[in-house]
């Protein structure tokens, strides 16, 4: 074992985790342009375009998560960390497959679940808070790699991130329930606005983890 | 060759014991935690025992044998089977004990059978020394974690890159603790040895010259080395921890302390560097290389504040304590009770009798080295044994221990006589050519005291003087080609109820 071909091999594998997280943050991005081109146009070629962006995205996730963790068993690497960077990527991946997965069962299921309704702002808002809680997510987790100091802090912002993601749901439901659309459109628009709802949840979940990793990485 | 080898075994045993328990010491956190493969440490462990112990093994194994040297082989096999006998009975019953503890004990086990003087200055500097190993590594401990924390902090490395770098730490840090534990521990393995070592000096191929010693540190670190191969890896995987559980980061701070430790103690470098600064010189002798780990690992526990504290078992620490005062007595018991079976039992010299005697030219040396030789009786007769020549030294003279040190070493005697008989037999030792002309120009002389040939000799050629700036290697060559010529020409002591002795005559 050779020290150059260690610390080769190091590299890398943190550039295969850092493009990983790289990944999952642009799904953020997509998914938040993705909403904004259905609000604006409804399911256009550019909107499936996005869906298209995810879907590839995913994949290159994927195989990167793969990758790493089978160096990491593979090369013995981390012995220590390596169970809790394998269950962390896969939380990160199951993010970005949920956002994929929103997205499709939008331009899908819920084409239409906003037609009609006035609250086009607030659905954008909604996505940008979910989105930053994404960001906050990846950011904790590249923390948890350099500066396990700083999960903290990103920590924090995923759960203020989540929190305003429900106030803005609540919001949104009251008006849509208050409001003379039909039964079966409050419906649609309610179980769309859940699962985008349920994608900052799904970073709250991941704030947890986060949380126990980095008291184990913390040193002292 | 082989009867040697037999007498060796007990020795050899302790190697292996030491090889199997003491590597996980040094490669045991890296092994432990599956940040390196058993194959590679095993490797590495072995390579560097042996270079470390051929190589600086001299300093710490003499610091053992100023406390007593065992001067016949049986001796020597008797007292490192002692040492095992009472390891193998201290770790059945589960307690904490160490080689270098049970080494000393059963040293000054031998030295009471024989009748030898034990150093007790030289016991004290090694009681100091195991008392102080677990305090050093701890302070060494604590300052290297706090170190390498504040680098991290600073450095803000990658999760994989910290990885990398502690996984080499880790192996550097284990090849430099098994290059100290080599150069410190060999004494416990061989040290009881070189007073009696079957092997005479060896230059092989290349040109590679071997002192006695450094063959019989070679066998031992070879010991080591199969101890390290056949059963340190279930060592390293099941002891690794125990005491508290240790981050990679505290593992490689307990590493290098307790390689600091090892090295601190068998280094003539650094002890005489301490010297030059005004300080006293550090022992050099061998210590437990566990516990200084286990003071290493007491020394992080403790910067880490309550919580640290709470994960620390302070009853392994005080089992450990009394096993500082427990395990040397034991060890000397066995000692004294194992070197009386074989001595009596199976007829063999399990010690050479030391006579010494106060003659004219011993007193006359005496007197050059300002000693007050008028309050002194000359010797009518030797007196064997150093215990009771000390004590009838002590009936006429109180002097100081250096002075009576001295005494010691002037008045010991071994009558030789250069003869032709054994000018033959010294042709068929390992001496080289240049030295046998010098002691074979003192054909006809006989001499009473060992100093009395050294001077002869050096007389005579300048291949037998010792530059006054010699090393203690060159010293220790030079006393080992001694040490042939007066075995080779010697005739056996005289028995303590002798009334005549050879009379010396003066060779310059």
């Amino acid at each position: 074992m050779s020290s150059p071909l260690l610390f080769g091999k190091t590299h890398f594998l943190e550039a295969q985790i850092d493009e990983f997280l790289d990944k999952v943050s642009e799904g953020g991005i997509y998914f938040q342009r993705g909403i904004e081109l259905l609000l604006d146009r409804g399911v256009v070629p550019e909107t499936e375009l996005k869906l298209d962006q995810l879907i590839q995205l995913k994949e290159r996730a994927n195989e990167l998560r793969r990758a790493v963790v089978n160096t990491l068993y593979s090369e013995m690497l981390i012995p220590d960390f390596r169970g809790d960077v394998l269950r962390l990527l896969s939380h990160l991946y199951g993010l970005l497959d949920a956002t994929k997965n929103v997205f499709q069962e939008l331009l899908i299921e819920y084409a239409a679940a906003f037609e009609g309704l006035d609250t086009g702002a607030d659905v954008r808002e909604l996505v940008a808070v979910v989105d930053q809680s994404m960001q906050a997510a990846v950011r904790g987790a590249r923390a948890f790699f350099r500066q396990p100091e700083a999960v903290r802090d990103h920590i924090n912002h995923i759960r203020v991130y989540e929190s305003e993601a429900d106030a803005i749901t609540l919001r949104l439901k009251k008006g849509l329930f208050g409001s003379d659309l039909p039964l079966e459109s409050k419906l649609l628009a309610r179980d769309a606005l859940a699962v985008i709802d349920g994608l900052a949840d799904r970073a709250e979940e991941i704030s947890d983890e986060l949380s126990i990793l980095a008291i184990k990485r913390v040193l002292e | 060759m082989i009867a040697s080898l037999v007498f060796l075994s007990s020795g050899l045993f302790l190697g292996w014991s030491l090889g199997a328990n003491d590597a996980s010491n040094v490669f045991g956190s890296a092994v432990g935690s599956r940040m390196l493969r058993f194959s590679t440490a095993a490797v590495l462990c072995s390579l560097f025992v042996i270079l470390g112990a051929v190589t600086a093994g001299g300093a710490a194994s003499a610091g053992l044998g100023e406390l007593g040297a065992v001067n016949a082989i049986a001796g020597s096999f008797t007292t490192a089977l002692a040492a095992g006998v009472t390891m193998t009975w201290m770790t059945r019953g589960g307690l904490p004990a160490s080689t270098s503890q049970a080494v000393v004990g059963a040293v000054v086990g031998w030295n009471w059978f024989s009748g030898s003087i034990t150093d007790l200055s030289q016991l004290s500097r090694i009681a100091f020394a195991w008392v102080a190993s677990p305090l050093i590594a701890a302070l060494l401990a604590a300052g290297l974690h706090r170190l390498l924390l504040a680098a991290i902090r600073r450095g803000r490395p990658h999760l994989l890159s910290l990885d990398a770098n502690l996984r080499l730490g880790l192996i550097l840090a284990g090849v430099f603790g098994s290059y100290s534990l080599g150069a410190n521990n060999i004494g416990n393995v061989m040290g009881v040895f070189v007073n009696a070592s079957p092997f005479a000096e060896l230059t092989i191929a290349g040109g590679l010259h071997l002192s006695g010693e450094q063959q019989l540190f070679l066998l031992g670190a070879i010991a080591i080395a199969a101890g390290v191969a056949t059963y340190s890896r279930r060592v390293m995987l099941t002891v690794g921890d125990s005491l508290m559980a240790l981050s990679p980061v505290a593992a490689l701070a307990v590493v290098l302390a307790n390689a600091l430790v090892l090295f601190v103690f068998s280094s003539p470098q650094l002890s005489a560097l301490v010297v030059s600064l005004g300080l006293p010189p550090i022992p050099l002798i061998p210590v437990s290389s566990s516990q200084a780990v286990i003071g290493a690992v007491l020394g992080i526990g403790l910067l880490q504040g309550g919580r640290g504290v709470r994960q620390i078992r302070w009853g392994v620490l005080g089992r450990i304590a009394s096993g500082w005062i427990t395990t040397p007595l034991i060890a000397a018991l066995v000692a004294f009770v194992l070197l009386f079976v074989v001595q009596n039992v199976f007829g063999q010299q399990v010690f050479r009798p030391v006579a010494y005697q106060l003659s004219p030219p011993a007193l006359v040396r005496l007197a050059e080295k300002r000693l007050p030789t008028e309050r002194l009786a000359m010797d009518v007769e030797p007196v064997v044994g150093s215990v009771r020549f000390r004590d009838w030294l002590r009936r006429q003279v109180r002097l100081e221990p250096a002075q009576e040190a001295l005494v010691l070493r002037i008045a010991e005697i071994r009558p030789v006589t250069i003869d032709a008989a054994g000018l033959e037999a010294l042709e068929r030792t390992s001496l080289p050519a240049p030295y046998r002309q010098a002691v074979a120009a003192l054909e006809g002389l006989s001499f009473l005291h060992p100093w009395q040939l050294a001077e002869a000799l050096a007389s005579r050629s300048p291949l037998w003087a010792l530059a006054p700036d010699a090393t203690e290697a060159e010293a220790g060559r030079r006393d080992a080609r001694l040490a042939l010529v007066l075995d080779t020409f010697g005739v056996s002591p005289p028995s303590p109820g002798a009334t005549t002795t050879p009379s010396p005559r003066e060779a310059i």
